[in-house]
């Protein structure tokens, strides 16, 4: 191990290909850029902000879809052993306020911190202005907070991307999409975590405009089956939670066993009448 | 010197009162404390498996009325009621406060909190403030486990808890709410009876009290749900 002028150590290889001026998967890999999320790589990446993403990747997929009733959020529970107890409470889907909610893709443990943070903002501003807080707005707040992790402090960014399904009065219902990098894109229909490129162009295919809670709710399902490991779907690895207004109340629920499992069942049905 | 009363130091609330006093365009009375410059009554009583709670709906400043729709209880969930009484500014500051820590608690524990649990945080949070209190004495009453055993609760502004089984009172007509309590409870009143019981004792002790009435609800907490009522009371 060498220590060269910029002061980071490099690997025994790197260092023997770099004197010997030959390309190998070390050079190209550009290793030494690493150690400082701060900082640009020469070609004008951040490769830890792209590490944290392809952390991600790993992750157990999810899918939001928006409609004019609603919207859908789907996600895969990555269920790592029977002998786990699965209570009540969720892996993937975490309420922010009264009315907004998110799917979680990434390291849990980095997911619970920025939760808990975005629960904070809603009540902060809830208590200060006395309404609920736009959904933009606390996007932007959490976006912050994961941006500030990627040019200050050296400490490495928060490897989870989120999928909020919200209602305001302003904007109605709105889905918007957040990564590691801090960036943000709000969305008619998306997917974070495993397999999410297949996914998206699956929902690209397939989504219209003025679909119903239910058509999205069974697109949903079918975009799943397709994306998860495992060939047989059941309601065991599903977490489904719809996003409405009744009542003049924004309402998030997840839907219980039962439903999922009619929701299953109609959509592999109509899959195999439309073959 | 430290008043007796609330333990806050004589110079505190002398200047407080004196800034008060101050403010209005008549300077005619020199208010004797800062828990009577808005005036208010509230009180909550236990019945059998319910809870009553009610409180007048006057919004003054010292001698002037102006307004007769501000109630003093807040309904902070499903079966948890919250009567403040006291400096009004604070009384809403501090129901704001509450919201934004029992919106959390819910938010994280996936579940409502309980009525003895609300009572504890409102206790913790007044105590923060024990040397420049919120100027609020508030009334907790709820349905407490599954059960859904009555509770009520008082403290007084630093958070001193009052736990009694039969009634709680609080406000500028306090001790005329004790002594009709005293008179007209009887325990395992159902909800019809409680509800007359608890008008009764609320309208004759805020019709003594010059800071407190102009209009009156009254909320009957029952494991099935909650009734609201408003009360036909003298307008002066």
């Amino acid at each position: 191990v060498s220590t060269q002028s910029t002061g980071y150590k490099v690997g025994f290889w790197a260092t023997c290909c770099n004197s010997l001026h030959i390309l190998s998967p070390f050079t190209v890999m550009a290793r030494r850029y690493d150690s400082r999320t701060t900082i640009f790589s020469p070609e004008g990446r951040l490769h830890q902000v792209e590490y944290a993403m392809e952390a991600i990747s790993h992750a157990g997929a999810a899918i939001g879809i928006l409609t004019n009733e609603g919207i859908v959020l789907a996600a895969e529970k990555m269920i790592t052993s029977k002998l786990l107890e699965q209570g009540t409470s969720s892996e993937k889907m975490y309420k922010l306020d009264n009315h907004v909610a998110c799917a979680v893709a990434g390291i849990t443990a980095d997911a619970n911190i920025l939760i808990n943070y975005a629960r904070l903002a809603t009540q902060r501003f809830l208590f200060s202005y006395q309404f609920p807080m736009p959904v933009e707005q606390l996007v932007q707040q959490v976006c912050d907070l994961k941006q500030g992790y990627t040019q200050y402090g050296g400490q490495r960014p928060f490897g989870v991307s989120f999928l909020y399904a919200g209602w305001d009065k302003h904007d109605g219902f709105q889905l918007y999409q957040s990564d590691p990098s801090g960036n943000y894109g709000g969305w008619k229909a998306t997917a974070i975590g495993k397999n999410n490129s297949n996914a998206q162009s699956i929902l690209k295919q397939d989504f219209k405009e003025d679909m119903t809670l239910k058509d999205a709710q069974q697109l949903a399902v079918k975009v799943l089956s397709k994306v998860m490991e495992s060939t047989t779907l059941s309601s065991e690895k599903l977490e489904f939670g719809v996003l409405t207004r009744q009542n003049n109340k924004t309402v998030f629920r997840s839907l219980t066993k039962k439903e999922l499992d009619e929701l299953i069942k109609s959509t592999t049905i109509e899959n195999t009448d439309a073959k | 010197g430290i008043n007796a009363e609330y333990g806050v130091s004589q110079d505190c609330l002398w200047f407080l009162q004196l800034s008060f006093s101050h403010s209005l365009p008549s300077s005619k009375s020199a208010n004797m404390s800062i828990m009577s410059y808005n005036g208010s009554a509230v009180l909550a009583m236990t019945g059998k498996n319910c809870i009553a709670i009610a409180s007048d709906t006057r919004f003054g400043i010292q001698h002037q009325t102006l307004a007769a729709n501000f109630p003093k209880v807040f309904q902070m969930s499903d079966k948890i009621f919250l009567g403040l009484t006291g400096l009004f500014t604070d009384i809403q500051t501090f129901h704001e406060k509450l919201v934004f820590r029992l919106n959390l608690y819910k938010l994280r524990e996936e579940r409502d909190m309980k009525p003895s649990v609300f009572a504890s945080l409102v206790s913790t949070l007044l105590y923060e403030k024990r040397f420049g209190p919120y100027f609020v004495e508030p009334i907790i009453a709820g349905l407490e486990g599954p059960e859904n055993k009555p509770y009520i609760c008082s403290t007084d502004l630093i958070g001193a808890p009052l736990l009694t089984s039969d009634f709680v009172v609080g406000g500028t007509a306090d001790e005329a709410l004790l002594g009709m309590c005293e008179s007209l409870y009887k325990p395992d009143m159902d909800p019809e009876t409680l509800f007359e019981t608890i008008s009764q004792c609320l309208l004759a002790s805020v019709d003594r009290d010059a800071f407190s009435g102009w209009g009156a609800v009254v909320h009957i907490i029952t494991p099935e749900g909650v009734s609201s009522r408003k009360l036909k009371v003298r307008q002066d």
